[in-house]
């Protein structure tokens, strides 16, 4: 018998409970499903609105409306997955901590970052994956440009890259629980921060805009998220810029870093982790 | 062969000694007092294989914090403890793999689903051969009477249920050792009788190492030979339940029924009258001087019935937890006052 579980195996089996979960609500399940997609899509309308006013987001910029229809089609698949797979779970943790419950995750046979980040899968939230997939078909339908197989191939690795990053801060973030006892604060800071994600990372220049793109690129690298991915799709710019070469490399190992960090949180709070009465 | 060996364990928490109203609360985000709790304060036991160990103590004298430092879920601030020759707090998956802690206050079955749902979860995670998995599950159910509620869900459960379906899943993998933490807290009279008698049957036949606290004495006179009890964070009896009553117990309670119907008025001149009710009467003497007591009475009234029995061991144990941990050489050879009874 070996001493590891099978991941994927325990990782099914979270997905199904869920799945037989969200069945028996089905109620919660398709009025979540239908006001995150509205809420999508009323998003989208007022990007179209604004169109209307301007061919271009930022003069020569590249960002037309199709383009960044791409772009906002990324971030709609990476904020779902992130939403599908892990924004319950890190909300749940932190009441996990709060009271004690979180013991009977480290009793487990099994990591306890895999346990508590992918307990729960809300499978209402891929309705706006659906949306995001539909939206990039559309829009790269729409420009000239079409992308070689290398990009096609890279676009899902960078996608999953985002959505790590993103999980990486969530997670991390939960995590300070431990020391907090309480931090509800979790859905607001995530606003806050994927914010600065969802627009192109051109629009930040300037005296104000140049430190706030150098401090989200590289100490919080939420920019490049989706960033990266988008652009590499519908190259705003060609001839490109050098820094369209060195992103990539960078998006990497920022992925690398940023796993590796929320690890080294979690860890450390598992070790101060102090349970709560009986 | 020790399967628990514990040195010098202890655990103290600082926490944040908040006061009472609104000033105060301002006050405290400024400058917090924080105050430190010893939860435990440097136990030593050892556990051998194949026992069934109580853990007895007043609330908050320690008892969980020593299960959850055994079980790895919090890490001491001193001492050593070896349970199957791991250091729990390292939390290896070949440790995890052999233990289960079940605990009467909280539950770890997914809730709005049925407990099969969550039986086959630990499967996955434990790693347990289906048909290995299927037996014990089948066996688990049929000894605690809830085969037919494995398609419920949790929620719709009894408390009793519920707990059976705790206990059934922390057995699944068949653990070498069980740690229980008040498992039949608020369960009624024949719920706990079930769960203590399957208790009692599955370690007879399996033989493995039990920790159990409980602050029912129905439970722990019907499970276990040892006893262990701790107060204020140590422990002050490690031995047989009946060694309590020698040890503690230094009186006896005398039962009389007097013939005539009437009680004599000298009575108390034996020892302490704790009940008055013609026929009948009890006195409470200590336990060296029974026997003078016993002829005394016999030779001087008309009894119709007597009986000497030891107090009850509620009442014993009350009073070594109303002492609150002095050490126990400054116990030995006192005779506790005990409680009144009725």
């Amino acid at each position: 018998m070996s001493e590891h579980p099978s991941y994927l195996r325990v990782l099914l089996t979270f997905a199904r409970n869920s799945l037989v979960r969200d069945m028996t609500f089905r109620g919660n399940f398709l009025i979540d499903a239908f006001s995150s997609m509205s809420w999508v899509f009323m998003n989208l309308g007022f990007y179209v609105l604004i169109f209307e006013y301007t061919p271009m987001l930022g003069a020569g910029t590249g960002w037309g409306k199709y383009e960044f229809f791409v772009f906002l089609a990324t971030t709609l698949i990476i904020n779902s997955l992130v939403q599908t797979f892990f924004m319950t779970n890190a909300d749940e943790f932190g009441e996990l901590i709060r009271t004690g419950s979180l013991d009977f995750a480290l009793l487990k046979p099994i990591d306890t970052q895999f346990l508590v980040s992918l307990n729960r899968i809300e499978w209402s939230s891929l309705g706006n994956f659906a949306v995001g997939l539909l939206l990039l078909a559309y829009a790269l339908g729409k420009i000239d440009y079409s992308p070689g197989p290398a990009q096609l191939v890279l676009y899902p690795v960078y996608v999953l890259c985002g959505v790590a990053i993103l999980y990486s801060l969530m997670i991390a973030l939960a995590a300070t629980s431990v020391w907090l006892g309480r931090n509800q604060t979790l859905y607001d800071f995530w606003f806050y921060i994927t914010n600065f994600s969802r627009y192109p990372m051109e629009i930040y220049r300037g005296p104000f805009g140049t430190p706030l793109r150098r401090v989200f690129t590289f100490l919080i690298p939420v920019l490049i998220v989706v960033n990266v991915p988008a652009r590499m799709l519908v190259r705003p710019l060609d001839p490109r810029a050098p820094e369209d070469f060195l992103l990539p490399i960078f998006a990497i190992l920022a992925t690398i870093g940023s796993l590796a960090a929320s690890r080294w949180v979690f860890g450390r709070a598992l070790l101060s982790y102090r349970s709560a009465s009986s | 062969m020790a399967i628990i060996e514990i040195e010098g364990l202890a655990k103290s928490y600082r926490v944040y000694q908040k006061k009472e109203g609104l000033r105060a609360s301002i006050r405290g985000l400024f400058r917090r007092q924080y105050r430190t709790v010893e939860a435990v304060r440097g136990i030593d036991l050892t556990v051998e294989q194949g026992e069934f160990v109580a853990f007895l103590g007043p609330n908050g004298a320690g008892k969980t914090t020593t299960l959850k430092l055994l079980s790895g879920v919090i890490t001491p601030t001193a001492g050593e403890a070896r349970v199957l020759g791991h250091l729990p707090w390292k939390r290896e998956n070949a440790y995890r793999r052999r233990f289960a802690l079940v605990m009467g206050q909280k539950n770890q079955l997914w809730w709005d689903l049925p407990a099969a749902e969550s039986f086959r979860l630990h499967q996955q995670i434990y790693r347990i051969e289906p048909s290995r998995f299927e037996r014990s599950r089948d066996e688990l159910t049929s000894l605690l009477g809830v085969r037919h509620l494995l398609s419920q869900p949790v929620r719709e459960l009894s408390l009793g249920e519920r707990m059976k379906m705790e206990l059934i899943a922390a057995l699944l993998h068949s653990p070498d050792v069980l740690f229980l933490d008040e498992p039949t807290i608020g369960l009624d009279v024949i719920a706990q009788y079930n769960i203590q008698s399957f208790l009692r049957h599955y370690q007879e036949l399996r033989k493995i190492t039990i920790l159990l606290t409980s602050h029912y004495m129905k439970d722990v006179a019907a499970l276990c030979r040892r006893v262990v009890i701790i107060a204020a964070g140590r422990i002050i009896y490690n031995g047989s339940l009946s060694g309590i009553i020698n040890r503690y117990g230094g009186q006896k309670v005398v039962s009389l029924q007097f013939i005539d119907g009437r009680i004599p008025a000298d009575l108390a001149r034996f020892g302490e009258v704790i009940l008055e009710e013609p026929p009948r009467a009890k006195i409470r003497v200590d336990r060296r001087v029974v026997p003078e007591v016993l002829s005394g009475i016999l030779a001087g009234y008309s009894v119709e019935d007597v009986s000497v029995e030891d107090p009850p061991l509620e009442a014993v144990i009350a009073e070594i937890f109303s002492r609150n941990g002095e050490p126990p050489e400054h116990q030995v050879g006192q005779i506790p006052e005990l409680l009144k009874e009725e």
